[in-house]
């Protein structure tokens, strides 16, 4: 066993070492001790204080045993009504989890570096996550295109970096007007033009350039990164390569969540197998975050890989300027990077005529609940959402219909009744007051409670909210209470009142994304479920 | 190299409808106070770097989707920047009514710290009354740290991280720390502990820069119950030679507590602990107030000074006298300007002819 002295001695001058540091004694110890936190902060240099209060931050760090050994149930909202609540208490030592990204298989079991899948503990089982099905609508993909391939993650399957070989014989100037021509944009949710991005981090000052992937996928009801990196993960590190190329980049990170140890290996050993390729002028690294939804958010993600408490960062600036160790870095979800090298290979126009009428472009869409075949689909932009639903999915399970889906996860609340009729591009969503942001649909039957449902999502956020600021740490922690009937007003109207008076200062005033976006969902419930809410305020909820 | 000296550039945005200049690298905050907005916020501390966290701050900027927090966002020129609609004002007194409502009280006697009225007087002129938005409180109270300094009062506590920041970037010690997240965040040291076994060095300044009293002098709290109303009154800490501005807490004719000077050129709000908390020698029973000699019946006995001066220089004398200049040695004491150090080594040098001296600050 490797002592502490040893650890640090292996950790220490490594980029972004605070988080491996703190796996590496959370994997020999099974938790995180005093005795070890005193020697981070002491290897480090980083007052104990500050490293006490980071390691409380995140989920999966366990401060005293049974901490990694025991059990982990996912209780998302779609594992809740897959069994979760019952498999949680009959498996000794379980703790819940918030939604672990296997929502078309669920109910994901975390336990050591392992991930189990089932129904009930007898079923448990070890089984690689699920592979994309082969394209329902038949149409063109870009992301997908070749995933289902057999040995696709291997370099071998994926047959060498041939786009980022082109890419090296382009110019910048070139390639950065490329990636522009063809629309694409930031498939994590926030939309923004990746040639922009790209372009704005090549003329900022400042070096060394890092490039980011943002694979902390969190979000309940996402889990398309996963069947990215599981399957094809060369796709993303040859995205990453060229958009170096691009920049002038020299470092990249995959910042990968605690949830997907099983990945983490396929893309350790892809990134091996990649080195070669990438050469001297390009390192990358890989870290695993500790269990924050938060750290999604592409502050709280920077901060979390320089070691410091993961807040989000005030913007301006932006991470195009002052990124990773403050100096201009890119950030880029998984998807978007995997679309690159299809982009140039086959060229701006081709990407862009993949989107239906007007729209340009793909978008993964990972579809889970009360649905016939869920699992991640690439999507043309503008296709119609009951396409999907009905078509590609197989509509709701026999005998049941479709009562809500959920948007962007749970972050764009609910869509429900006419407005399902509606197209999936952000414009179209958007004047339905939801957003389609990552794309995680999670479908609920007309036999759910969607108060119920509500809560879950809220009380996710409140338990997933970085404390930061006012808005969001106080107001999910009120909305919930208000969905279970923990605490506020029995009376209709003032309980409409404070809900919405809570949500729209939220929406205001919050520093970041999390908690601008949570009242979408109690915004929606009271809109699309008016009488439910009355309901569940009668019986005392 | 001297760097070169470029005239200012004044650029100017509009403010309620007023062109204000400013220079680059001011905040759409610091713009709004010199022009004598009264921009309301907890989480703002001018001496701390900007944190964004209470969002009280935040104004509609033409162009923006959503309103911004001002201290946090730079001002750029030809912004047209609005502080007070009436949307922004409703925001403020939800928000107001959100913090009023995770703790267990809001008033609390001025006594705690020099900030400790914040909260209370942003309800007040926001006539936030409570009621609203009721349910769980957060921050759990310490009460096992004993410490006779800082009460650790978190029932009372609004997560404005101030005290983390002041503790960080003022004073550098890294004692206090943020455990866990969300609404479950609680203010606390390593391993969740009590400030002595801390880094904490009890310099007082997450006391005075609280502004809500989570955190109290507990010092100067003994004197809550006394009758009179707390005066202050200006001076200049008579410990060390720093010269840190100081305000005395009076009540009646007792001094009852110290508090930082915000503006104190030396300190700008900071004290150590001595100058912080050791004020109690002034009134204590024991301290001289007049001179005493020993007589020959061996006890001490109150005299004039003259008598004890006098009595001072003959003892110097027969030391030196029988066991020569070097049987003296001077101690000047740290709490004395410069000048009586100069006069201390010169007595010392030229009265006895030895270069025995040396000062406590020293030790």
């Amino acid at each position: 066993m490797a002592t502490n002295q040893e650890l640090i001695e292996q950790w220490w001058k490594e980029e972004a070492p605070l988080l491996p540091l703190l796996h590496a004694f959370h994997d020999r110890d099974g938790f995180i001790s005093e005795e070890a936190i005193r020697a981070v902060a002491d290897g480090l240099k980083i007052p104990v204080a500050e490293v006490f209060g980071t390691v409380t931050f995140y989920h999966h760090f366990a401060r005293k045993a049974p901490g990694q050994a025991a059990p982990r149930v996912c209780t998302g909202p779609a594992c809740k009504y897959l069994g979760a609540p019952e498999l949680l208490k009959s498996l000794e030592g379980a703790t819940p989890m918030a939604c672990a990204g296997r929502c078309d298989d669920g109910v994901p079991v975390l336990q050591g570096h392992e991930v189990r899948v089932g129904r009930t503990a007898d079923s448990l089982e070890k089984t690689p996550s699920p592979l994309p099905p082969p394209n329902p609508g038949n149409v063109e993909e870009c992301v997908f295109a070749h995933i289902r391939e057999p040995e696709r993650n291997t370099m071998e399957g994926y047959r060498g970096y041939e786009a980022l070989e082109k890419a090296r014989g382009m110019s910048r100037a070139n390639l950065l007007a490329l990636i522009t021509d063809s629309h694409l944009a930031g498939r994590g949710g926030a939309g923004f033009p990746t040639g922009k991005k790209w372009e704005m981090v090549e003329q900022a000052e400042g070096e060394p350039k890092s490039i980011v992937c943002n694979a902390d996928e969190g979000e309940p009801g996402c889990f398309k990164d996963r069947a990215i990196l599981d399957y094809d993960p060369h796709a993303v590190i040859e995205g990453m390569a060229i958009a170096a190329h691009a920049t002038g980049a020299t470092k990249g990170f995959i910042y990968l969540r605690y949830e997907y140890p099983e990945t983490f290996q396929i893309v350790e050993r892809a990134m091996a197998e990649a080195e070669e390729l990438l050469g001297d002028g390009f390192k990358l690294y890989l870290r695993r975050g500790g269990g924050a939804y938060i750290c999604g958010e592409e502050g709280s993600l920077l901060n979390s890989l320089e070691g410091k408490h993961p807040f989000p960062r005030n913007r301006p600036p932006f991470p195009v300027t002052h990124g990773y160790n403050d100096l201009p870095t890119v950030v880029n979800n998984v998807e978007t990077l995997a679309s690159v090298a299809p982009i140039v290979m086959k060229g701006a126009e081709w990407y862009r005529g993949l989107g239906l009428g007007e729209h340009a472009g793909t978008k993964l869409v990972s579809v889970s609940g009360d649905i016939q075949r869920p699992g991640n689909f690439e999507a043309p932009f503008g296709l119609p959402l009951l396409t999907l639903l009905n078509e590609w999915c197989g509509g709701a399970p026999e005998g049941r219909s479709i009562q809500a889906v959920t948007m962007a996860g749970v972050s764009g609340g609910f869509l429900a009744g006419d407005d399902l009729d509606v197209t999936l591009d952000e414009p179209s969503i958007r004047a339905k007051g939801a957003f389609l942001g990552a794309a995680g649909i999670m479908v609920f039957d007309d036999t759910r409670d969607m108060v119920e449902v509500a809560h879950c999502a809220m009380e996710f956020f409140a338990e997933e909210s970085c404390g930061k600021c006012f808005p969001c740490r106080i107001g999910t922690q009120r909305l919930t209470e208000r969905l279970n009937g923990a605490a506020g007003p029995a009376d209709e109207t003032k309980w409409r009142e404070e809900v919405h008076d809570i949500g729209r200062t939220m929406m205001a005033t919050s520093a970041c994304g999390l908690g601008v976006a949570a009242p979408n969902i109690t915004e929606s419930l009271v809109k699309y479920f008016p009488e439910q809410v009355a309901a569940s305020l009668k019986n005392g909820r | 190299m001297i760097a070169e000296v470029k005239p200012t550039a004044t650029a100017t945005l509009t403010l309620d409808g007023v062109e204000v200049s400013f220079t680059e690298g001011e905040t759409i905050y610091e713009v709004a106070e010199r022009a004598g907005r009264e921009v309301p916020t907890l989480c703002y501390d001018a001496r701390l770097e900007a944190f964004g966290g209470c969002r009280l701050c935040v104004v509609e900027v033409d162009g923006m989707r959503a309103p911004v927090a001002s201290c946090t966002t730079p001002a750029t020129a030809g912004m047209v920047v609005k502080t007070t609609t009436d949307a922004i004002e409703k925001h403020r007194r939800t928000l107001l009514e959100l913090v009023a409502s995770e703790n267990r009280e809001n008033e609390v006697d001025e006594l705690r710290g020099h900030a400790s009225q914040e909260l209370k007087s942003l309800l007040d002129r926001y006539e936030v009354r409570g009621g609203r938005f009721a349910g769980r409180q957060s921050g759990t109270s310490n009460s096992t740290d004993d410490n006779p300094f800082i009460l650790r009062d978190y029932d009372l506590c609004i997560s404005c991280y101030r005290c983390v920041r002041v503790c960080a970037e003022q004073e550098g010690d890294h004692a206090i720390t943020m455990m866990n997240r969300g609404f479950e965040k609680q203010i606390t040291t390593e391993f969740n502990g009590i400030l002595k076994d801390s880094a904490c060095t009890f310099c007082g300044q997450c006391v005075q820069t609280c502004p809500t009293g989570a955190l109290g002098d507990r010092k100067a709290m003994r004197a809550e119950s006394l009758p009179g109303e707390v005066e202050k009154t200006r001076t200049v800490c008579p410990y060390c030679g720093v010269g840190c501005s100081v305000d005395l807490l009076t009540k009646e004719d007792r001094l009852v507590g110290v508090q930082p000077a915000m503006d104190g050129p030396a300190n700008e709000g900071a004290l150590c602990i001595k100058g912080q908390f050791a004020f109690d020698f002034v009134q204590h029973e024991d301290r001289l107030k007049m001179p005493l000699v020993r007589d020959e019946d061996g006890e001490l006995h109150e005299t004039d000074w003259e008598t004890a001066l006098d009595r001072a220089a003959d003892g110097f004398k027969k030391a030196a006298g029988e066991h020569g200049r070097h049987a003296v040695y001077g101690v000047a004491s740290g709490r004395a300007p410069h000048e009586a150090a100069y006069t201390m080594q010169k007595f010392i040098r030229a009265g006895f002819g030895t270069h025995q001296i040396d000062n406590c600050s020293r030790a």
